[in-house]
């Protein structure tokens, strides 16, 4: 529950930092500084369980069925791993308070270092490996904003960055969910219980190989190593927290976490061990080239977490719980270093070890904490960093064989590159003469922050067999046996043993670097490297960017027929898939009769004349043929209402075509011949799959149990005796509203669309009938209430005999168009169309809402009341169907006015 | 077995219209496609019950056809309605996003 808590805490922080900024201003870091140690003590509240040998376990519970929940779990590893995330960052807060410019976002930056801190306790702290990746993600994300904070020039090297680090999160989603596979749960204790299962499995290549990609992008490993100095274009106090000490190290908490299934593979070994090593020669040589203390900072940071990919990558015991000592003691020295950078590029005005010069006269706190971190740094005892670089040789020289002595001869080069450069940064900035005599040490309100780790460093490397309980427990719970111990002592022994051997070596040749510093450098300076990480990672970007080009042209023509070609290929591919492979059940086609055919053939002939014509006006005309004849085989099947509106639909859409086809040409523009033939073949193959597809998936010749029971009980429920009509408005109300509101939605384009104020179109003109209208007229006085009065009674009798809303307003629609027919084209519509549309919503709301009475939204109230002697019964059904009504009827005036009068598209000039 | 044959007469013919040139023919094909769909799931419920589906005195329940179905189909009739209005006025009034040349280009082309 506390871990719950502890997380909770760390979510308030995020919350209130805007808040607490606005008021504070940059003061705001000394309370979330709080929050911070809050959320640490409740973490430290599970300590003495875990280094009593217990596990402290949280849980909320929240997809069940999926057996996903948010499973907290504190063991020796997580507890190293959130002091590092939380205690740092409770001293970056309090940094940030005094480093920060009074004008700056302070609220945005306190927000997203709270919520990277919030991420990264989730990551070491949860139990569920989903979770661990969602976290691990959201790492990734703060880092890109905290990096990009400030300007146009950090867009890139944060895109970078996150490109590079966001692949890494792929690459661990796909071994999570390989784990899920291989194991079946995503419960951390159970996987890494069955590690031999993981080890056993054909896949265990795949999954280590993916969470080694996952840990060397995120901890900037060779070959991705170039995010991190690139990354440096952030603040100080984000570089010192996210790519020293916390962030990067989220890449090595993964690699320890999963390491145990894969530490027996000669691969593991040898890929990490290799890339380490690599990692932490040349990020040591490249520190030691710097001139920049912050770009120095940044590839000594490299280097190290190359030092710690390798120990995880020897795999022992040993060497595991020495890799985890090495990120805390790391932590410690490198935020002190880029805090203390961080006071100098302040109060110097510079970082830049050539303009740096006798800094220790005028600051000489500054100096004195920034060589006790520097020795921590260098290995020298009696710091935190000589233990763990010593052990780091016992565990290096326990590789087999000549293995070791390589490997070993390897770290103690290293070694010694990161003595002489811990040198450097020290004499750089802070020997020689004094130039700027009148400078003052920053207050120690600055300073405190980046004294305390430096002073932990030495206390915690005086006193570094009280860690050894700490340390026990994270090895245990890395490499999972109860009778791992870490066995830290500061003072070797024996001292003959060659690890010290190889510390005083490494001491010699740092400080033979030292005395060497000029030649070393003018050699330095000269190192010319052809191949640049952002290079290599700038043209590869580019490169894809391009082959996205090409790979995504044929979707950016402006033709329709391009799009349509790829889905229309696809299910072509999809039917002939499934046919070739089978798994559809042979079915017994549906019974025909003599007269369907007559349909089909007239169809058949009807299509063929519409794919032929040359000519607009007789396209439009064969295909309300073909609507009718539609209609008729709707008839033939037995669905009355069904054939009603589709012939009542099929009028409209002629005559709604006939308005459009004024304004443009009598005839088709020609197409291509290959084009032609190209479209019928697609065509007809795509036909004859939608024919298979009706063959192998409609052949039952009985009712469905749903028809049958809309048969039984829809008169008891619903009072209806016109199923079609009852399942509309009554059973399946929410659909029928649902489609409501997309004749809604076009309408409401078409209104958007033409516009109501435009001149009559001239040409629009042409749909005036010519000669004399006195016959039309006449006609439509009688026959327009006429078609009212049978629309109104369609409406009303819809429940129980054919009929319906959408009948009866359509039945409408044809009493508006006759009624316009001899009024010529800019006469304007009495009826408002928004109004229409609008009232039919609310009129469907209104029935569905009185629904609500009895218990849920659309369920129909019935009743009955005795009108001149005649007993009516009522329904709010009957109210819903008149919303649906005024919808229909909404659509149609709307295309009527807005077509017949001629309006040109809004604005006029999209063409 | 007639649903078959009229399913693939008119998805054949939907497919070729839509694949030609401006958005007239287009808008032909998919209403053509629209009334495709309504005869596949019209003939789902296959084709041995054709009596319309009204129920109540005097009236037997026996092959009746699926009441369920045709109000999916009848939904499906008024939306392929709505949008073939819409994209009546896109042909008719739209712009070039129809790629070139289109119905309303062609007509400017003639006037020219």
């Amino acid at each position: 529950m506390t871990l719950l808590l502890a997380l909770a805490t760390m979510l308030v922080a995020v919350v209130v930092a805007r808040p607490l900024a606005y008021r504070l201003g940059r003061d705001a870091g000394y309370p979330m500084a709080g929050l911070f140690l809050l959320a640490l003590a409740l973490v430290l509240r599970g300590a003495p369980e875990v280094l009593s040998g217990g596990v402290v376990e949280g849980r909320w519970t929240w997809i069940a069925s999926l057996d996903v929940a948010l499973r907290l779990r504190l063991d020796g590893l997580s507890l190293i791993f959130a002091i590092l995330a939380l205690g740092v960052g409770a001293l970056i807060m309090a940094y940030c308070a005094r480093y920060l410019s009074e004008q700056y976002d302070h609220g945005r930056l306190y927000m997203l270092l709270s919520l990277f801190a919030t991420a990264m306790l989730g990551m070491v702290l949860s139990a569920d490996i989903i979770v661990l990746f969602v976290f691990f993600e959201i790492t990734t994300l703060c880092s890109f904003f905290l990096i990009g904070a400030q300007g146009l020039h950090q867009a890139k090297p944060a895109t970078r960055a996150f490109v590079v680090t966001a692949s890494g999160g792929l690459a661990l989603l796909a071994a999570v969910l390989l784990l899920w596979h291989v194991t079946g749960t995503t419960d951390l204790t159970a996987i890494l219980a069955d590690a031999d299962q993981v080890t056993d499995s054909p896949l265990a290549p795949w999954i280590g190989g993916l969470v080694i990609y996952a840990a060397i992008t995120k901890s900037a490993q060779f070959p991705f190593h170039f995010w991190l100095p690139d990354a440096m274009v952030a603040l100080t106090p984000v570089s010192a927290y996210l790519h020293a000490a916390t962030l990067v190290k989220a890449g090595i908490y993964v690699l320890m976490r999963f390491s145990q299934p894969f530490t027996d593979f000669w691969w593991w070994t040898f890929v990490l061990v290799t890339i380490g090593l690599i990692t932490t020669v040349i990020g040591a040589l490249f520190a030691l080239q710097q001139h920049d203390l912050k770009a120095l900072l940044a590839y000594s940071t490299v280097s190290q977490l190359g030092w710690i990919v390798a120990l995880v990558g020897v795999g022992t015991q040993d060497a595991l719980s020495v890799a985890g000592l090495h990120a805390f003691s790391h932590a410690l020295f490198k935020a002190t270093l880029f805090m203390l950078v961080g006071v100098i590029d302040r109060e110097a005005g510079s970082r830049d070890i050539r303009e740096l010069s006798g800094l220790y006269r005028v600051m000489p706190f500054t100096a004195v904490l920034t060589a006790m971190a520097a020795m921590s740094m260098a290995g020298l005892p009696p710091f935190l960093g000589f233990v763990s670089k010593e052990e780091s040789y016992y565990a290096f020289l326990d590789l087999p064989g000549t293995w070791g002595l390589v490997v070993g001869g390897v770290a103690v080069l290293s070694a010694a590159f990161t003595f002489a450069y811990s040198v450097r940064l020290v004499w750089g900035a802070f020997a020689g003469p004094t130039q700027q005599r009148r400078l003052y040490d920053a207050a120690p309100s600055f300073l405190a922050p980046a004294a305390v780790p430096a002073v932990v460093g030495l206390l915690l490397g005086l006193f570094v067999a009280q860690l050894n309980p700490l340390f026990d427990r994270s090895v245990q719970a890395t490499v999972l046996a109860e009778s791992a111990r870490a066995d830290l002592r500061l003072v070797p022994d024996p001292l003959t043993s060659p690890a010290f051997a190889m510390s005083i070596a490494t001491v010699l040749l740092g400080l033979m670097l030292f005395r060497a510093r000029e030649p070393v450098d003018r050699a330095l300076q000269r190192l010319d490297l052809r191949v640049r990480g952002v290079d290599v990672y700038d043209r590869a970007y580019a490169a894809l960017l391009r082959a996205c080009d090409r790979v995504a042209a044929p979707a950016r023509s402006g033709e329709l027929a391009p799009h349509l070609v790829w889905p229309l290929l696809s299910l072509v591919v999809l039917a002939v898939g499934v046919v070739v492979l089978g798994g559809v059940d042979g079915v017994g086609p549906p019974v025909s009769r003599p007269e369907d055919w007559v349909v089909v053939a007239l169809t058949a002939l009807a299509v063929l004349g519409l794919c032929l014509s040359p000519s607009r006006l007789g396209a439009v005309v064969v295909l309300g043929v073909v609507g009718f004849l539609i209609a008729a085989w709707f008839l033939l099947l037995g669905g009355v209402d069904l054939a009603l509106t589709q012939m009542l639909v099929e009028i409209l859409t002629v005559a709604v075509a006939v308005l459009v086809l004024q304004r443009l040409p009598a005839r088709f523009a020609p197409t291509p011949r290959t084009r032609r033939v190209g479209a019928a073949a697609l065509a007809v193959a795509v036909g004859l799959a939608a024919g298979a597809a009706t063959l192998l998936l409609t052949g039952r010749s009985g009712p469905t149990a749903a028809a049958q029971w809309y048969v039984e009980e829809s008169e008891d429920a619903a009072g209806g005796t016109n199923l079609v009509n009852a399942i509309l408005v009554d059973f399946r109300g929410l659909d029928t509203f649902g489609e409501m509101t997309v004749l809604a939605v076009a309408a409401i384009g078409l209104l958007a669309f033409l516009r109501a104020d435009a001149a009559p179109d001239v040409r629009a003109r042409s749909m005036d009938l010519p000669g004399d209208r006195t016959v039309i007229r006449s006609a439509a006085r009688i026959l327009v209430p006429v078609i009212c009065a049978v629309s109104a009674w369609l409406l009303l009798r819809g429940h129980y005999e054919p009929g319906g809303g959408f009948v009866g307003a359509l039945a409408a629609a044809l009493a508006l168009v006759l009624a316009r027919l001899p009024r010529g084209a800019d006469a304007r519509s009495r009826l408002d169309p928004a109004v229409l549309l609008t009232a039919g919503l609310v009129v469907a709301v209104a029935a569905g809402a009185l629904g609500l009475l009895d218990g849920s939204f659309l369920r129909p109230l019935t009743g009955s009341i005795e009108i001149l002697g005649l007993d009516l019964s009522l329904t709010t059904s009957l109210i819903f169907d008149l919303g649906v009504f005024l919808a229909v009827l909404g659509l149609v005036v709307a295309a009527m006015d807005r077509f017949s009068r001629g309006a040109t598209p809004t604005g006029g000039a999209i063409r | 077995m007639s649903a078959v044959v009229l399913v693939t007469v008119l998805v054949a013919g939907g497919v070729y219209l839509v694949l030609q040139r401006g958005l007239v023919r287009a808008t032909l094909g998919f209403v053509l496609i629209g009334h495709a769909a309504n005869v596949m799931i019209l003939a789902a419920g296959g084709q041995d019950g054709r009596e319309p589906a009204y129920v109540g005195e005097g009236r037997s329940s026996a092959g009746l056809s699926d009441p369920l179905l045709q109000a999916f189909a009848l939904t499906a009739i008024v939306i392929t309605f709505a949008l073939t209005v819409y994209l009546l006025a896109l042909a008719g009034h739209g712009g070039d996003d129809d790629g070139a040349p289109s119905d309303v280009e062609e007509e400017a082309a003639d006037e020219h």
